[in-house]
């Protein structure tokens, strides 16, 4: 090959190791950041997100009812509970597998709102007398989404809610 | 990473293949800027492959959902619109790109021995180009997608005695349709990976008889120099240049490769006005129109792409190297882009007579070009050698054939 | 040297062709007010009169709120339709096939889907005249069975055929952004990334002149 490939100078060696690594780096944040748009396409698109979010009216529930909605394709149950329920709740704090007290559960006493998917492996418990018998395993949850006895290891979660008036209440985003 | 680059290569020839094939791979010290546009056109190919895979993670093969589809990537997707740009300015870059590659290579004779295999499969690559755009074109279903797949499909028929046979065969359906619209989703994500193989195949045959360079002469390997660091920056230079006007397209001039009518939904019940394939088939579009004859009209489109494959048996002048040493050549070269030009101008535009006769002189000067070569490169020939080469060329002329006499002496 | 300057200076020349040939094709030729407050007016224009007729199935609710429009008029719009429903006319297509003898189309993408769309709109909306012989007729689409619905061809107080166009336009421009509701951010984006491209380049281009100056 040609031999006037001369290798280097070393008065500018140092400046053309700065230049190189300069536009090494410039490259580098243009690289990062135009791989940015293509990453973000795989997340929800608008659409979804605006799903994302439910209404929910509270009329229409009986003390004693469960109703099931939908939000982010997920169930949740939410129970209308009874005086002697609620009384029977606050008097326990669930099992050893993960205690909590009954209050923290709930922002209205009368009204438990729970993501209605059982904490073991996502299956839809059944409703009971005393609360949700999830069939795939056997996990058994008390009237405050609580875990009794079975393998799921955590009470059943709880959706971001709030009332946003005395008888709807709105499931958040995440 | 020394070590584990010592131990790969203990057992692979990673270090050697990098530096043989691309660090120190021995290039010709002249190349111009013309020769920078193949690996444009293999970065243009990696573009399309990314911005199509995740566009294919949102779109949907069906004639009740493709058009939705697009709109849905366009308004919801999160930088979807990007995306999709990315992807409908890329076809037409991708195009652009090959031309200028093509013509680099017919004006500096690089499609002459011992280059032919690279020629022929650049004319693959360039065949499989084609279908893949024509293919993608149908996807968003719009207007001008439907119809153009329409239009072009029902050339098949001119195939004889089975064309009605192939045309439906083709389309899966009687129309196009539903069925037409997923095998062209199906092959339209399969063939950009044929072209990857073929592209490597292309570079193998590069890497075996080597960059031809401007002289168009095989140089003495005094001249050539390494890959790395001259062609390395040389190349990631132009491709800056290259993405600051593609990108001035993607982002201002979007819609200028979007036909206006392709933003209205298939209509099997309403042809538009004005049926127009994507600029980069206009000349073959133009050249399909002038002939009259429905079989000569795709025959004769079909030729207008295959024809390039016999230029190196067409070209039989024995002045090495392009249009550089050879002035005629450089005329015909020049006469074939502008005419190349015209036939795009007037596969535009609505058929009327003047532009059926401005058409069809065209068309004859494309193939008297090719069919004029054999006997205006000998005639050349002659004529440069009675004229006295310059001095450079008899120069190479002697050394050229004294290298063949130590080969043959061996 | 010289060779080379005249090359380069060609090959600029060629790109600038490039880049304004589509401006210029893209040119509108009618002045248009782009700000949000036009658009907002020409979308309670469409909201009013355009959408008795014409759905716009690309357009959500949702999506008013991005030029401008608070959630409650955006609840005044919808009534008790979803934020997610898309708009959609007040005739069904069958009334609609009664009344005009064609479905009137659906005009999300109508300024993207002519050739300088909002113009086409624009002159279309108020290329309504009276004829010779008392008939209506539209200059832009001699056949249409689209009324005058901005009774404009009767209008002769200069006035109000100013307020007419006027309204013409903002709902032509408020179609534009129907059309390309991501145009601003595009252009935007498309500001910045040029700006790194032409910096980034220039750097590559330090670096080849160097690279290549080795050589003798």
């Amino acid at each position: 090959m040609s031999d006037d490939v001369i290798k280097s100078e070393p008065e500018d060696c140092g400046r053309r190791k700065f230049l190189e690594k300069a536009t090494g780096a410039v490259a580098g944040a243009g690289i990062a950041a135009a791989s940015w748009p293509f990453i973000s396409s795989m997340n929800p698109s608008t659409d979804i997100l605006a799903k994302a979010e439910s209404q929910v009216e509270l009329d229409g529930i009986v003390p004693g009812e469960m109703q099931t909605v939908e939000w982010q394709g997920k169930p949740v149950f939410i129970l209308r509970r009874t005086e002697e329920q609620i009384a029977k709740m606050s008097d326990s704090n669930g099992s050893s597998k993960d205690p909590e007290p009954d209050e923290q559960r709930v922002q209205q006493s009368e009204w438990l709102v729970v993501i209605g998917l059982c904490t073991h492996l996502g299956c839809v418990p059944n409703r009971t007398a005393d609360g949700w018998f999830c069939p795939c395993h056997g996990s058994v949850y008390d009237n405050s989404g609580r875990i009794l006895k079975g393998p799921a290891p955590r009470n059943l979660d709880l959706p971001p809610y709030e009332f946003i008036a005395e008888n709807k209440i709105l499931i958040r985003k995440a | 990473m020394g070590q584990l680059i010592k131990w790969i290569d203990a057992r692979f020839p990673f270090s050697k293949f990098i530096k043989d094939e691309l660090t120190d791979y021995p290039t010709p010290r002249n190349l111009s800027y013309w020769w920078n546009f193949g690996f444009l056109a293999g970065f243009v190919l990696m573009l399309q492959i990314i911005s199509g895979i995740f566009l294919a993670m949102h779109y949907k093969a069906d004639v009740a959902l493709a058009f939705d589809s697009i709109e849905h990537i366009m308004r919801e997707v999160n930088y979807g619109w990007l995306i999709r740009y990315l992807h409908s300015t890329g076809a037409s870059a991708f195009f652009a790109v090959i031309y200028i590659h093509m013509a680099r290579t017919l004006y500096y004779g690089s499609y002459r021995a011992p280059r032919e295999l690279m020629w022929w499969t650049g004319q693959g690559l360039l065949l499989l180009l084609m279908a893949t755009a024509f293919m993608g074109y149908l996807l968003p279903w719009g207007q001008m997608s439907y119809w153009g797949a329409q239009v072009i499909t029902s050339l098949f028929g001119a195939t004889p005695f089975i064309g009605e046979q192939v045309v439906i065969w083709l389309r899966g359906d009687f129309t196009v349709g539903d069925a037409t619209l997923t095998r062209f989703f199906v092959l339209h994500y399969l063939f950009p990976f044929l072209i990857v193989g073929a592209v490597i195949i292309h570079l193998v045959a590069l890497h075996f008889v080597k960059s031809s360079n401007p002289s168009g002469i095989n140089l003495a390997d005094k001249d050539n120099i390494p890959f790395h660091p001259y062609f390395t920056i040389k190349d990631l230079y132009g491709l800056g240049i290259f993405l600051i006007i593609f990108c001035y397209f993607v982002f201002f001039q979007p819609e200028t490769f979007i036909e206006a009518a392709n933003n209205i939904p298939a209509n099997p019940m309403q042809t538009p006005e004005h049926i127009v394939p994507e600029w980069y088939f206009l000349p073959f579009y133009a050249i399909l129109r002038s002939i009259p004859d429905l079989l000569g009209g795709v025959v004769g489109m079909l030729l207008s792409v295959l024809i390039f494959a016999v230029m190196p048996y067409l070209d039989r002048s024995g002045i090495p190297g392009g249009a550089r040493n050879r002035p005629w050549y450089r005329i015909m070269f020049y006469v074939f882009i502008v005419d190349v030009l015209v036939l795009g101008y007037v596969g535009a535009q609505a058929s009327s007579d003047l532009m059926l006769i401005i058409g069809r002189v065209a068309t004859l000067i494309y193939f008297l070009a090719f069919c004029l070569l054999p006997f205006i490169s000998r005639k050349e020939e002659q004529w440069l050698r009675k004229r006295g080469l310059p001095v450079e060329i008899e120069e190479l002329l002697r050394y050229e054939s004294q290298q063949q006499e130590k080969k043959d002496d061996v | 040297m010289n060779r080379h300057k005249f090359r380069t200076i060609l090959y600029c020349c060629l790109l600038l062709i490039v880049f304004t040939v589509p401006a210029r094709s893209g040119a509108v030729e009618v002045e248009f007010d782009r700000s949000t407050d036009s658009l907002k007016r020409g979308a309670v224009t469409f909201q009013n009169l355009c959408k008795l007729c014409h759905d716009m199935k690309y357009l959500r609710y949702q999506n008013l709120l991005e030029i401008g429009f608070s959630q409650q008029q955006v609840d005044k719009f919808r009534k008790d339709r979803e934020m997610q429903e898309s708009l959609k006319s007040s005739t069904t297509p069958e009334a609609a096939k009664l009344l005009f003898g064609i479905q009137p189309p659906d005009l999300s993408l109508m300024a993207k889907a002519r050739k300088n769309g909002p113009s086409y709109i624009y002159n279309l909306l108020t290329g309504y005249h009276e004829t010779a012989g008392g008939v209506i007729r539209n200059q832009i689409l001699p056949d249409t069975s689209m009324p005058d619905v901005l009774a404009y061809s009767i209008e002769t107080d200069v006035q109000a055929r100013e307020q007419l166009e006027k309204t013409a336009r903002e709902v032509a421009m408020f179609m534009e952004w129907v059309a390309d509701p991501k145009a601003d951010q595009r252009r935007r984006m498309g500001y910045w990334v040029i700006a790194y491209l032409v910096f980034l380049t220039f750097l590559l281009y330090l670096i080849k002149r160097r690279v290549w100056r080795r050589l003798r």
